[in-house]
């Protein structure tokens, strides 16, 4: 009797699980969570530097519009500001705690391993520049980051994303190459 | 219609494309030195092909030397034949595959998507120029040469088809560049790592659909012809070769 009720019982669980499992799991995997890490070695606030100060995109992320990638900036390129932009003129304890850790880094000649948000597959070569070329806003991707603080992915950026723009579903309504060898390498 | 060949594809013309890349090759001038087979595995982050990869004749090499003897001992002559991916404009390798992971682009080449690739090797075995190599292992560097892999170009991964693209990174990049004067390619613009690297510029890239560039220029010689162009793949490389009346012809295979 135990017997026969361990063989219903057991198929009928894996079954349940399996089913569970697809139902649950296989979208959860198949749609492109936005990745959106827990903190970066520095608190960077991106509404001070774009709301606050005023400093472009392309201030520090520089090869967007000459290159492939947009670029993380330097830590010499913080330095710009930090240099007299010091830890005494924050307006708040937790700035000045950032600021002296950018300082600290840059006395000891450290890079910052910041944590990468948006990252596209190995197999698709996405170019900044003739995106930017063509007029559009960095915002157009890559959302507000100016009211972010800590920087979120907004948009899946997946391949069905990529050909809904350029199909001309975008701002500027302009349509791109819809060919394989144009982003997949 | 019966005398208009059987054709697959439209020809790239009528696919509205303003360019048809494709290459000639000079066996002529061909010293064999293979400085284009190392130039496309650096390029193309190919690995290294061991002594191993030669006996199970799995090794990678998205072009290739081929040797032949001409002549017969002691009036002999080695000939050389550098062999890619023909990018045949009546590709066999496209109709056979499962998963559309090749198609023929507007430029007139033969794309393959390794991320639609689910290795099914029918296009391997239907190409009659054997330039598709299939990935028995995923792919290995000694340390210090995985910092040269080519940012440009994926690494593939084990169990899928790869080959020659015709250096098509580097046709995006010349697009990029070139439309940023709003200009087209012109001749000379770009050109693979093999071509780069040929010192006897015995091989020559451009565009066919451009009637003075370079390659249409040398195809005009007589010395020009197809390889295996009797299956009708219609290849977009021409290669050149003068037929040597001192030679006596060559008995059997001579490979």
């Amino acid at each position: 009797m135990k017997l026969r009720l361990a063989l219903v019982v057991v198929p009928a669980i894996l079954l349940a699980g399996f089913i569970f499992f697809i139902f649950t799991a296989v979208p959860a995997l198949i749609a492109s969570q936005p990745y959106n890490p827990s903190a970066q070695p520095i608190h960077f606030d991106h509404e001070v530097h774009v709301k606050t100060v005023g400093i472009e995109c392309t201030f520090c992320h520089r090869t967007a519009t000459q290159g492939i990638t947009a670029g993380y900036p330097d830590l010499q390129q913080c330095m710009f500001c930090h240099a007299v932009v010091n830890e005494t003129l924050a307006s708040n304890q937790h700035n000045a705690d950032e600021i002296l850790k950018v300082r600290q880094k840059w006395a000891a000649q450290e890079a910052i391993n910041w944590v990468r948000i948006h990252r596209l597959p190995d197999h698709v070569g996405f170019v900044h520049e003739p995106h930017l070329r063509a007029g559009f806003q960095c915002a157009t991707c890559h959302g507000d980051v100016g009211s972010m603080g800590q920087v979120k992915q907004v948009r899946a950026l997946n391949m069905g994303d990529c050909l809904d723009c350029h199909k001309g579903n975008n701002p500027l309504k302009l349509t791109g190459p819809t060919e394989c060898a144009t982003c997949h390498k | 219609m019966a005398d208009e060949p059987l054709k697959l594809y439209a020809s790239v013309n009528e696919q509205g494309s303003q360019y048809k890349w494709g290459m000639v090759v000079d066996s002529d001038r061909c010293t064999g030195c293979q400085a284009c087979v190392v130039a496309c595995q650096a390029e193309n982050n190919i690995p290294i092909n061991d002594e191993n990869r030669y006996v199970e004749h799995r090794q990678k090499e998205w072009i290739r030397i081929e040797r032949y003897w001409e002549g017969e001992f002691p009036n002999v002559k080695a000939r050389f034949l550098p062999v890619m991916c023909q990018h045949c404009n009546n590709a066999p390798c496209e109709p056979v595959c499962p998963v559309y992971a090749i198609y023929h682009s507007s430029d007139g080449l033969n794309v393959q998507v390794y991320n639609r690739c689910v290795g099914t090797r029918y296009c391997g075995n239907n190409c009659p120029y054997l330039v598709r190599f299939f990935n028995f292992w995923d792919p290995e560097w000694p340390e210090p040469l995985t910092a040269q892999l080519n940012p440009d170009v994926t690494v593939r991964t084990r169990g899928l088809i790869e080959k020659c693209t015709m250096c098509v990174h580097r046709i995006q990049r010349a697009k990029r560049e070139s439309s940023k004067d709003g200009r087209k390619i012109s001749d000379g613009d770009l050109s693979p790592a093999c071509v780069q690297a040929c010192p006897t510029n015995a091989l020559v890239f451009g565009d066919w659909n451009d009637s003075n560039s370079r390659i249409n220029q040398l195809a005009k010689d007589q010395r020009g012809y197809r390889i295996l162009d009797n299956l009708g793949t219609e290849p977009a490389v021409v290669y050149l070769k003068r037929v040597d009346p001192n030679l006596a012809e060559t008995k059997g295979g001579g490979h």
